[in-house]
């Protein structure tokens, strides 16, 4: 694989990452505009343990995923108590605070972007992508993903019908949380650098993008989502800036004709419906 | 000195209060969280920089600028609004999300991606009023800014045009059975929002002598903090909110230095819609009724 | 007769062992800014019987139904299932009361297919983090699609399990609705107008469904305006308007009073 394919792999299982983190929550009807905001608290936690308390990536990592994690957590019960509109900018507001701590905060070199020592493989990037994908799969196959969508659909149903409605909503964003953290910790050792102007509004609205393009009925939707807009712009290769514009044109595009994403439960059911009758 | 701070602060607030005013008519009238608007914002100030530098009179690069705004947030309309607008909410967010995006990266194609520096049309000449310092430039824009917000409160109340705006922002399928004619209004409120937010994008740029593709990002985007603090879909919730969000922006520097602006800033909006969600002047949200 | 006749035996009913009802309700009322929605209501419905709650529109029974199942706060009073008092319990606790209901506009998930929506409908019984997390959807003889395509099979509903909800026609969703209201085996079961909307047929399926449910014990609450459907069914029946009280008895009985007759029933008989 040469040079170029393999970043763009790379490129690629970031985005996956980053895709399911706000996957999970909206499944659940959130809308999560800060996601950028907890992938920097798992990028630098990491890099702080790897660089200052000479950790091991396998715990500097892991403890990244768990600082955004937990913080997650503790905003979770105040900012939930907000709904619809109000919850997305709750969250965009807090994507917005956090980068702008970070910014400030000169142990981790501020403003001046922070170098991390520890170096991880492109392939160990993509086999934790896989394993991101694997788990959400997991989740969609139990009684959880499916509450998740029950909650998405009706959440008045859901919680007469005895599911803790804001423990689940609390959790899923807690895990998105966690997945961006890792998706974060990882990106800072693969790149050996971290800057907090990388963490911005953009980044989180791309990563939501992902997501709706490729829909969000399915749990494979986030992933067909990632992978069609992050390869097509390659495919694209006219000049940088022009992919951005190509990009946002077919964001647009695809918001008008095809608003339920590209992959659809019904989409789905239908090839694997095919798939069962070969089999009969 | 505090005051001299103050008095820069609601400068300042008049072009966020601009901001606001166009996101509340979206949100107010139509439902619709228009993210394209910050867009419109960079629009606005960029497009006057780049047809003042292609030697235009001032007066008609404006005018130009502002029609382009207005032209472009019509396309907003058409494409993420109209074929949306009963979908899940987040999905003509989204779409006009695109439209920032698609805006700020036709201008770095364009003209690049640095910041540029705008030329000072209005005379350096500061007015004293005893130790107090106001600049021509910032006492004009604000002056502009709170009279156009003004006359937008007198034309929603007096107005035939107006009263229909308020009634379908009351209840919209009302508003279609009392025979109100929709297609006719919704362009109206884009227009609206796009003039007033590029031309608080125009103002900034005659303040502070800058424009840059990703102003939108950095200070239109406080023009969302700014409505949802007073009150979304309220007039004068944009006018406090506004100048509110200005203060804070301007004395956090005055104590605290340039760096800490968005932590204030966006923990205050956060604290809001933690504390009060409708807003300090907007109505509290109603329950679903089942 | 008094302005807000009570025939049966409501006095009976207040000295007799709490557990005899279902369902009680003593003195409930409910307010929204200042607008008296309920007014001091108070009802017993008896134990593994069908009580009709009756009344013209905007009398207030969805919002009993609402207040019974936790959805509204009441302003005041007490609501008591098989004589346990649930007032201060939360709404999704309450199903673990024994109370389930269905809805009056059909609030199934559109997207999921009939045996997801049952599924979650069996919540109840698949309590604790391991039955939260077992892949179950991977093993398709896994025990809960057993027992909700049972459900489905019981009520001759079998051949739906795998369609989505949305593309069904309205009747089918509406005793869909019912099965998942069920699956939780309540005590107590509310019925927002199940009859609404339903051809002569389906009626009829739907009595045999309800007349299965009271075999087993389940009580009924039921909010119908069809007349002869309630007749059929209910041997109880609560009149209301304007949020209070002004009948209850049998069918029979509270047509007898004037209020009710003034109301309610007269604009329809004449």
């Amino acid at each position: 694989m040469s040079g170029y394919q393999t970043g763009v792999l790379v490129f690629l299982a970031f985005n996956v990452i980053a895709a399911y983190s706000v996957y999970l929550p909206m499944a659940a009807g959130q809308l999560n505009l800060g996601i950028a905001g907890f992938m920097a608290i798992g990028a630098y936690t990491s890099a702080y343990l790897s660089n200052e308390l000479g950790w091991s990536m396998l715990a500097s990592v892991p403890a990244g995923a768990l600082a955004s994690c937990l913080l997650a957590t503790v905003v979770a019960v105040p900012v939930l108590r907000t709904h619809g509109i109000y919850l997305a900018l709750a969250t965009f507001a807090l994507g917005q605070i956090i980068a702008a701590v970070f910014l400030n905060l000169e142990v981790v070199g501020a403003a001046a972007g922070y170098p991390v020592s520890e170096y991880v493989s492109p392939m160990v990037v993509v086999a934790c992508a896989a394993g991101v994908v694997l788990l959400m799969v997991f989740l969609s196959r139990t009684r959880y993903g499916l509450y998740l969508t029950a909650i998405k659909n009706d959440a008045t149903v859901t919680d007469l019908m005895g599911v803790n409605v804001r423990g689940m909503q609390i959790s899923a964003f807690a895990i998105g949380a966690m997945v961006a953290g890792f998706g974060g910790a990882l990106y800072g050792h693969h790149y050996s650098f971290i800057e907090a102007q990388h963490f911005n509004v953009l980044l989180s609205v791309f990563t939501v993008l992902y997501v709706l393009l490729g829909g969000t009925q399915t749990v494979l939707g986030p992933l067909v989502g990632a992978v069609f807009f992050t390869l097509l712009p390659e495919a694209l290769r006219a000049s940088d800036q022009w992919r951005y514009v190509i990009f946002a044109a077919l964001i647009i595009l695809m918001m008008l004709l095809r608003p339920q994403g590209l992959l659809t439960a019904s989409l789905l059911r239908s090839l694997g419906g095919r798939k069962q009758g070969v089999q009969q | 000195m505090i005051w001299q701070q103050l008095i820069n602060g609601l400068m300042l607030g008049g072009i966020y209060v601009l901001i606001a005013v166009s996101f509340t008519l979206a949100i107010g009238i139509l439902n619709f969280l228009n993210f394209s608007l910050p867009g419109l914002f960079m629009l606005g100030g960029v497009l006057t920089w780049a047809l003042l530098g292609a030697g235009w009179h001032w007066s008609l690069a404006m005018l130009a600028a502002l029609l382009a705004a207005a032209a472009v947030s019509l396309l907003v309309e058409q494409l993420s609004y109209k074929p949306m607008r009963n979908a899940d909410p987040e999905l003509p967010l989204v779409s006009s999300l695109g439209f920032l995006v698609l805006m700020e990266n036709l201008v770095i194609v364009k003209w690049g991606s640095d910041q540029q520096s705008f030329p000072a049309l209005i005379p350096d000449f500061n007015l004293r009023f005893g130790g107090l310092i106001i600049g021509t430039a910032q006492l004009i824009s604000f002056l502009i800014a709170v009279g156009v917000v003004l006359w937008l409160s007198w034309f929603l109340k007096t107005t035939n045009t107006g009263r229909r705006l308020r009634a379908i922002a009351e209840n919209r399928d009302t508003a279609e059975i009392l025979g109100i004619n929709l297609a006719r209004l919704v362009p109206c409120v884009f227009v609206f929002s796009a003039v007033f937010t590029a031309l608080g994008g125009i103002l900034f740029a005659l303040n502070y002598l800058q424009v840059s593709p990703f102003m939108g990002e950095n200070i239109g985007f406080k023009g969302v903090a700014a409505m949802i603090v007073g009150g979304m879909g309220s007039i004068w919730g944009a006018i406090v909110g506004g100048l509110l969000i200005g203060l804070v922006e301007v004395l956090s520097i005055y104590f605290f230095g340039a760096d800490v602006v968005n932590i204030l800033v966006y923990g205050f909006l956060l604290l809001v819609l933690i504390v009060r969600p409708a807003g300090l002047l907007g109505r509290p949200i109603s329950r679903e009724k089942l | 007769m008094s302005a807000t006749a009570t025939l049966g035996n409501a006095g009976a009913m207040a000295g007799s062992a709490a557990g005899d009802y279902a369902l009680e309700v003593r003195g409930l009322s409910k307010s929204f800014g200042g607008l008296e929605v309920i007014g001091d209501l108070s009802f017993a419905a008896p134990r593994g019987k069908a009580t009709a709650l009756i009344g013209p529109n905007g009398a207030g029974k969805t919002t009993v139904f609402n207040l019974v199942s936790g959805v509204y706060t009441p302003t005041a009073g007490t609501v008591l299932v098989n004589g346990r008092d649930i007032t201060g319990v939360p709404s999704r606790r309450r199903i673990h009361a024994g109370v389930a209901r269905s809805f009056q506009n059909i609030r199934l998930m559109q997207h999921l297919t009939v045996i997801e929506n049952l599924l979650i409908g069996q919540h109840v019984r698949a309590q604790g983090l391991g039955a939260l997390f077992s892949p179950f959807r991977l093993m398709p003889k896994h025990r809960w699609w057993k027992e909700a395509q049972q459900a489905l099979d019981e009520c001759g509903l079998g051949a739906y399990a795998q369609q989505t909800v949305g593309a069904l026609a309205y009747g089918i969703r509406k005793r869909i609705d019912l099965v998942r209201a069920t699956l939780a085996s309540p005590s107590l079961l509310l019925l927002d107008e199940p009859a609404a909307g339903l051809n002569p047929t389906e009626t009829q399926d739907l009595l045999a469904h309800l007349r299965l449910l009271a075999s087993r014990g389940t009580s009924l609450l039921v909010v119908e305006h069809d007349m002869p459907f309630v007749g059929e069914i209910c041997e109880h029946v609560v009149v209301l308007n304007f949020g209070r009280k002004i009948a209850e008895g049998t069918l029979d009985e509270v047509r007898q009073v004037p209020q009710v007759r003034e109301a309610y029933l007269g604009s329809e008989e004449e």
